[in-house]
């Protein structure tokens, strides 16, 4: 796992590192009672900030880069009955050179870097 | 885990000791890869699949969920259906099952093939299969397009 996280920033700091400032180039909002999922969402997402086709995404596999499952069940998992899922926040990771949000309301941001470089 | 009835022998675990009972072997007991795999619809259906043929194409297996997951013939999949499902094979389903050595998957050819631990996964499946999936299954063996109902 090369996941990215992002320390003890505030989840709306749209920043990773000191050193590179990021600008949001696609979002794509993912439907928790919807029929697609999360993993989807985030390949749709990247695809739109890459410009192509989104079954032209391959490399790496999203699974080799960040744990979905995890995250879907942090923020949007299926709960103990009579119980209600309240995480809030976001989470962050890198796929190529995009850093990647998902957040628990289901938006799904993709930033691209703007100045310096990635360490 | 100590298998040995009597388990007051001190079973040492330094000494190689390779009783040749009735257990089965080793790989068969590591049940990890069949929860690990069967632990989303999707890929049991894929597993099921694999059941009636070994290798399958990343774009049938796609078009073959959809079908299954919204009781349509294959050849009304839309290509926005099939394009989501194969995503989320792509990204998510199929490295799992690569994985836990359940199937081998060629990127060039974007072949999925069974692998060293599809038996005991399928073994799992049509032990519960009859019971609890049979429409999954039944429909998962069916052939292309071939649907009757």
């Amino acid at each position: 796992m090369n996941e990215k996280t992002n320390g003890g920033t505030m989840p709306d700091d749209s920043t990773t590192g000191a050193n590179t400032k990021w600008s949001q180039v696609a979002q794509h909002h993912y439907e928790p009672d919807g029929r697609g999922e999360l993993t989807t969402a985030i390949v749709y997402a990247i695809a739109e900030a890459e410009g192509v086709s989104p079954s032209e995404v391959k490399s790496p596999p999203l699974y080799d880069t960040v744990d979905v499952p995890a995250i879907e069940n942090a923020f949007f998992g299926p709960t103990v009955v009579g119980e209600s899922r309240q995480s809030v926040g976001s989470v962050e990771f890198q796929y190529t050179e995009y850093l990647v949000k998902v957040r628990s309301d289901g938006w799904v941001q993709v930033y691209e870097p703007t100045e310096t470089v990635l360490s | 885990m100590d298998g040995e009835p009597g388990g007051d022998k001190g079973s040492t675990s330094d000494v190689p000791e390779s009783p040749e009972k009735e257990l089965p072997p080793p790989n068969f007991l590591e049940i990890e890869p069949i929860y690990e795999a069967l632990g989303h619809p999707r890929r049991r259906y894929l597993c099921y699949t694999l059941l009636k043929d070994t290798e399958w194409s990343l774009n049938d297996l796609a078009t073959k969920i959809v079908a299954w997951e919204t009781d349509v013939p294959e050849h009304a999949v839309t290509e926005d259906q099939r394009e989501e499902v194969y995503i989320s094979l792509y990204h998510a389903h199929i490295p799992k099952l690569v994985a836990e050595g359940v199937v081998t998957f060629d990127e060039g050819t974007e072949r999925v093939t069974a692998a060293e631990h599809a038996d005991q996964v399928l073994t799992a499946l049509e032990g519960m299969g009859g019971s609890l999936d049979a429409a999954q299954e039944t429909h998962a063996r069916s052939e292309m397009d071939e649907r009757e109902d």
